[in-house]
């Protein structure tokens, strides 16, 4: 891979982490100004969540480049893979016990309000087990 | 599995960012494979071993 290709790479995914990051905190203000806390605690939890996640990319990613390594390989793809499987899995489960709930236990103001819980969790998920399987024995 | 990785770096005199870049991988990856807790493809073995000027079968104890 090209430097000014794993420079684009590293931009891109700092530009695309600042639109999440934005609408989560545009979420929660905006629960916040509705009077509701909760949903305001959790969109700025999101938010915070991803900018650290981010910011960790960013900084790996420069430093990698510098030292002249690559920014992926077979095994980090592999850590990847394993990740974004495991992540989608659990969500489906979570997705499922979310709607199973949503009448009863936990209240929605609108749609958009449990897609929006429902992607920071598939986020936050994905965090988890890159995590975990980074230092797993692969 | 357990590798003699970190013996032929030493050999070399070669540090794990050094190997790491003769092979094109990442950093950690050279230090998974040396505490024997990534098995890598036939493709990465046989690029490790050759950077170490050895044979897979050297470097490498199933």
């Amino acid at each position: 891979m090209k430097k000014y290709n794993k420079k684009a790479r590293v931009t891109a995914i700092v530009i695309i982490s600042l639109f999440v990051i934005v609408s989560g905190a545009m979420f929660s203000l905006n629960s916040f100004i509705i009077g509701d806390i909760a949903g305001a605690v959790g969109g700025a939890f999101i938010a915070i969540t991803i900018l650290a996640f981010a910011i960790f990319t960013f900084i790996r990613g420069m430093r990698d480049i510098k030292g002249g390594f690559p920014l992926k390989d077979e095994r980090s793809n592999k850590v990847l893979e394993m990740a974004s499987s495991r992540a989608f899995f659990v969500s489906l489960y979570i997705l499922l016990a979310i709607g199973f709930l949503s009448d009863d236990i936990i209240k929605f103001e609108d749609v958009s309000q449990a897609t929006g819980i429902a992607v920071g969790i598939m986020a936050i998920l994905f965090a988890g087990f890159w995590a975990y399987y980074n230092r797993k024995e692969l | 599995m357990r590798t003699r990785i970190k013996e032929f770096r030493a050999k070399y005199n070669l540090t794990q960012e050094d190997l790491a870049r003769k092979v094109g991988v990442r950093r950690e990856t050279i230090l998974f494979l040396e505490k024997g807790k990534y098995n890598p493809s036939l493709k990465l073995a046989h690029d490790v071993a050759k950077a170490l000027k050895t044979t897979i079968e050297e470097l490498f104890i199933f």
